[in-house]
């Protein structure tokens, strides 16, 4: 327990480092690998700890965006609009997940791919609302909207850069506790047998229903961290492709522990990153890349080394 | 084939010089040019659509690009320094083009971004210029929401255009369909802001000049589209007598192959195309590319008939061994207008390039045109025409150019909202 | 009115080869292939190929397909066999990896630009059916997607190769006590699905653009159709195909503001009210 403390206080200071130390397209990108990481731990917490292949999650992604968007262009303050962002996404997951919970494996998969291609073609047609396929611009860096002397201003990217990643960090210590309670476990168990979970008293469906609004929340809150940042939003969070993301960093970190989906996230688009430097086909190489994980490394990069750490049992 | 630094670039400027003079054709600034003492090199970002059914754009906007920096590079840069552009792939996308903008801004170190092929791109990447504090000049991107709100309402200085925007499919087009012996239009447009826009001015303006014209159906085709049939049907169940597209690239291609199946082209008295004299759907279609259809673009290869575009048609032959499509000519001419603006100028930093752009002539391979300081549009005429297959060329054609005056169809200041 | 459901059909007829092969891989292999619409784009680019080499649009038709089948085989028997005892999502995940890779190679080969390549002048014509024109291409089609419709129902109905795929669809522990080699036939069934799917892409060469990409649009809708269908039923896949093509065609006219939704929320409606389609099994 105590490591796992250490760890995480470690990588809250590197985190909060980032600004002193990188120049700005760095830190822009870091602060693109922690949203990604929450996502990526959103769609873990119905993936890695229930067994439950969600496709959709950008729907929420986009719920948060547009939602904390339209605030923000309504004058609320950046703190409301952003928690006001996931709260409304959590809220689509809360109706969705009504439908999708009743479900298992493939069919689940398929429910939460067609609502979230839904959702983006709602958010594609709905022009007077969500701006159509131009999206959402001119989205102000409000101010943050907390009382009295502590109401600054986020205009810098830098200042930004630090609010964005203290809610990061504290949103991932909740679902790190969360794993840990009595919900993660039961979760596990549902992963493991869902039918031995409701014989030993596991209200499964509705476990999985707080799992799947949960998850919503908080990818709901990636989301609107995204909206003042670029200050823009598009359609294209809702996108099936930008449901893959969460998808291919928990992979490549792997899905059974909870760092998995944060390196994960850190590698993908460290490496995309590195690899459109040199070739344009980068979904050639990261094809292969995710070729190996699934032949070679199913428990990701974190499982791999924890298997160097190991000694082999003999069987 | 770039000429490198240092003292070999003394012996390619002569050599280059004396080809330029060879060829009778005199550039504006002839041989080399004086050393301002700017930085090295002046760094351009471009970033284009360079996959998926759209990614001839993008292949066509490199070679422009890059055509027009080994010009500019083989005559000593600009102002003495040698250019160097990079380039991204936008991928239509807008969250992945303002990363690109911030890459090559904040990490590449650019001077300069040029390219965009999405408007929504467009907008979003003109949105973060301020505060990248660089010159943005878009070379195909053409919602009218770039120049009217962004550069003249918001006044976002930084954003500049050289293509022509919705004017063309939208105005200019009501002008060519005037004169047309059709009285009932139909269109097949894409189905995001772009079709919709362009088919609201189109049938403004026509209504405009032609009062008693009807407007019969609309079928919006979704991004993607691989089978207009049920489109095509739709639209020609009403007895439309013409009709008006926006569609473009790979979709314009097989839109116009399936309208051939269905008959439309008999069937019809005209059908417009907005951007249908792209050189990769003249290409893409060829010998199936039927007479007598109504194409536009952003430029025309064979028009002007001017000095310049010839001597830029054969440069861009000979270096690439095809005919310059559209986005070609204006990434060139954005490279261009960097360079005659940076010297003028007689510095890279954003404020005076901006001043310099504003109200710049330039004599590009589309004719004369004026970079307008309200709000950063070029401003230059482009031909509708008809298609036909002329046995000289390896691809269809356009006949029968109709150029208007750009007073006639460039919407002006202070841009009263479209009606319809 | 009712020739707008026609041309419906007709396109629902390039899903139904997609979705065939789909539905008929996932049945007997319980693995969803996400690149089954990547094997499709490799279909057009095949026999695009092998028209510009031979100069027949029927050679074409022919050879694609049988090399897209050798593609189907290289994946089925080099890569997808090592996962089958891997949980759902990996062999899901592994079909995505394909995608990638597919897509990418094919950029890399061919290049970015699409190609679009001539009608056969012998199917270019047209026929006047009441007021309206039918392309004759497009009977072709529905010719050919009636014709594979009926030559699979046979196939499977009818012989004994058939009776085995379909035991083991129905009951794989009860087919490998009777003998069946399982692996054997997943290999051959993988390659049929595939072999379908390039047929689609063949066919689609003629009459629309190909490009790098091209997969991606109908795998989704091939995902639809088969979960409107049931997933594993051959018959839903058929029914379904032609239920989203006059969707589609239908929606066009009455309701096209939905176009881009329809799918979807056709879709999400059957798998929440009966989430084994029209035709599927109900799994327990």
């Amino acid at each position: 327990m105590r490591a796992r403390l250490a760890a995480g206080a470690v990588l809250a200071v590197v985190v909060l480092l980032v600004p002193a130390i990188a120049g700005p397209f760095l830190r822009y990108l870091a602060l693109n690998m922690l949203l990604l990481a929450l996502l990526a731990l959103s769609f873990n917490l119905l993936f890695g700890m229930t067994g439950l292949l969600s496709f959709g999650q950008g729907a929420f992604y986009a719920g948060g965006a547009y939602s904390a968007a339209l605030l923000l262009r309504a004058g609320v303050p950046l703190l409301w609009s952003i928690l006001l962002g996931a709260l409304a996404a959590a809220a689509l997951a809360a109706v969705l997940g009504a439908f999708c919970v009743r479900h298992t494996r493939i069919y689940f998969s398929m429910l939460t791919l067609a609502f979230g291609m839904l959702v983006y073609a709602v958010v594609w047609k709905w022009t007077a609302v969500t701006g159509g396929d131009d999206g959402l611009i001119g989205i102000p860096r409000a101010r943050i909207g907390l009382p009295g002397p502590l109401d600054f201003s986020l205009d810098s990217p830098a200042r930004y850069y630090l609010f964005a990643a203290v809610l990061v960090l504290l949103s991932m210590a909740v679902l790190h506790r969360l794993s840990a309670s009595p919900l993660g476990l039961a979760l596990r168990a549902i992963r493991e047998n869902a039918e031995r979970a409701e014989f030993s008293g596991v209200p499964v469906r509705r476990t999985i229903y707080i799992a799947f609004v949960t998850a919503g929340l908080f990818a709901g809150l990636s989301g609107a961290l995204l909206a003042p940042l670029e200050q823009t939003v598009s359609p294209s969070t809702a996108h099936w492709t930008k449901s893959a993301e969460p998808v291919m960093a928990t992979l490549i970190g792997g899905p059974l522990s909870f760092l998995g989906p944060i390196l994960g996230a850190v590698v993908y688009l460290g490496l995309k990153e590195i690899i459109v430097r040199f070739t344009e086909y980068w979904l050639l190489v990261f094809g292969l890349v995710l070729l190996a994980m699934v032949l070679v490394f199913r428990r990701g990069l974190v499982g791999a080394a924890s298997r160097l750490r190991m000694p082999r049992r003999r069987t | 084939m770039a000429p490198r630094r240092g003292t070999t670039r003394r012996r390619f400027l002569k050599s280059t010089a004396l080809a330029v003079a060879g060829l009778g054709l005199p550039r504006a600034l002839g041989a080399a040019t004086a050393d301002l003492k700017l930085k090295k090199p002046i760094k351009i970002g471009c970033q284009t659509i360079l996959s998926g059914p759209l990614g001839g754009y993008g292949e066509f906007m490199r070679k422009g690009a890059t055509l027009a920096m080994e010009e500019i590079n083989a005559q000593g840069g600009i102002g003495g320094s040698p250019i160097e552009i990079s380039f991204r792939d936008e991928e239509l996308k807008v969250d992945v083009g303002v990363k690109n903008a911030r890459y090559f801004v904040e990490d590449w170190g650019a001077d300069f971004l040029i390219g965009i092929d999405s408007s929504a791109v467009a907008l979003a990447v003109g949105e973060i210029m301020p505060s990248l504090n660089r010159i943005l000049i878009v070379t195909h991107g053409a919602t009218e929401k770039y120049n009217e709100d962004l550069v003249f309402k918001r006044h976002v200085r930084q954003c500049f255009r050289v293509c022509v925007p919705v004017y063309q499919d939208g105005i200019a087009s009501a002008l060519v369909a005037k004169d047309l012996p059709v009285k009932r239009w139909a269109t097949i447009s894409p189905d995001y802001e772009y079709g919709h826009t362009s088919w609201r001015m189109f049938r403004a303006y026509l209504k405009r000049f032609k009062p008693d014209v009807e407007f019969v159906g609309e079928s919006f085709a979704k991004f993607g589209t691989v089978d207009f049939s049920s489109h095509i049907s739709k639209v020609m169940g009403l007895s439309p007598e013409g009709i008006f597209s926006t569609e473009w690239g790979g979709e314009a291609v097989t839109m116009v192959k399936q309208a051939k199946l269905f008959k439309v082209f008999e069937q019809t008295k005209a059908f417009m195309i907005g951007m249908g004299a792209a050189m990769d759907v003249l290409q893409g279609l060829g010998a199936d590319y039927p007479d007598g259809v109504w194409a536009s673009g952003r430029y025309y290869f064979g028009y002007p008939d001017s000095a310049e575009n010839k001597r830029f048609n054969e440069a861009f032959r000979k270096r690439w061994d095809t005919y310059p499509s559209y986005p070609s000519e204006t990434a060139y001419t954005a490279v261009q207008a960097l360079k005659k603006a940076v010297e003028k100028a007689r510095s890279v930093e954003t404020e005076k390039v901006i001043e310099a752009l504003e109200g710049l002539e330039l004599d590009r391979p589309a004719g004369k045109c004026v970079i307008r300081k309200e709000d950063h549009q070029a401003v230059y005429a482009v031909p509708w025409g008809q298609i036909r297959h002329d046995p000289k060329f390896p691809m269809p054609t356009l006949t029968n150019l109709k150029v208007f005056t750009t007073d006639e169809y460039y919407r002006k200041p202070p841009f009263a909202p479209v009606e319809g | 009115m009712l020739f707008q459901g026609l041309v419906g059909l007709s396109e629902a007829m390039y899903l139904w080869l997609v979705a065939a092969g789909l539905s008929l891989i996932f049945g007997v292999m319980r693995v969803l292939n996400f690149a089954h619409g990547s094997l499709y784009m490799l279909g057009a680019y095949f026999a695009w190929v092998a028209f510009r080499v031979s100069g027949s649009f029927w050679v074409a038709l022919l050879a694609g397909p049988l090399v897209v089948a050798a593609v189907g085989w290289a994946m089925e028997f080099g890569f997808l066999r090592r996962v089958y005892s891997a949980p759902e999502a990996f062999q899901l995940l592994l079909t995505f990896a394909f995608v990638l890779i597919l897509d990418d190679a094919v950029k890399l080969v061919f290049g970015p630009v699409y190609q679009s390549p001539p009608t056969p002048a012998a199917l270019s014509g047209a026929v006047l059916i009441g007021h309206s024109v039918l392309p004759t291409y497009h009977l072709f089609i529905l010719g050919v997607g009636a014709l594979v419709g009926f030559g699979l129902w046979v196939f499977l109905e009818k012989t004994s190769f058939g009776l085995v795929i379909r035991a083991t669809a129905a009951d794989r522990e009860m087919a490998r006590a009777l003998g069946v080699r399982a692996s054997r036939l997943f290999t051959w069934v993988f390659m049929l699905g595939a072999w379908l799917a390039g047929l689609g892409g063949a066919l689609s060469m003629p009459v629309r653009a190909i490009s790098p990409g091209m997969g991606e649009l109908i795998i989704i809708e091939a995902f639809v159709v088969v979960v409107l269908g049931g997933l594993g039923s051959l018959r839903g896949a058929f029914v379904g195909s032609l239920l989203i093509g006059l969707l589609h065609a239908y929606g066009l006219l009455f309701m096209p503001v939905f176009e881009l939704a329809l799918g979807y929320m056709a879709m999400a409606l059957v798998l929440i009210v009966r989430p084994w389609g029209l035709f599927g099994i109900r799994e327990g």
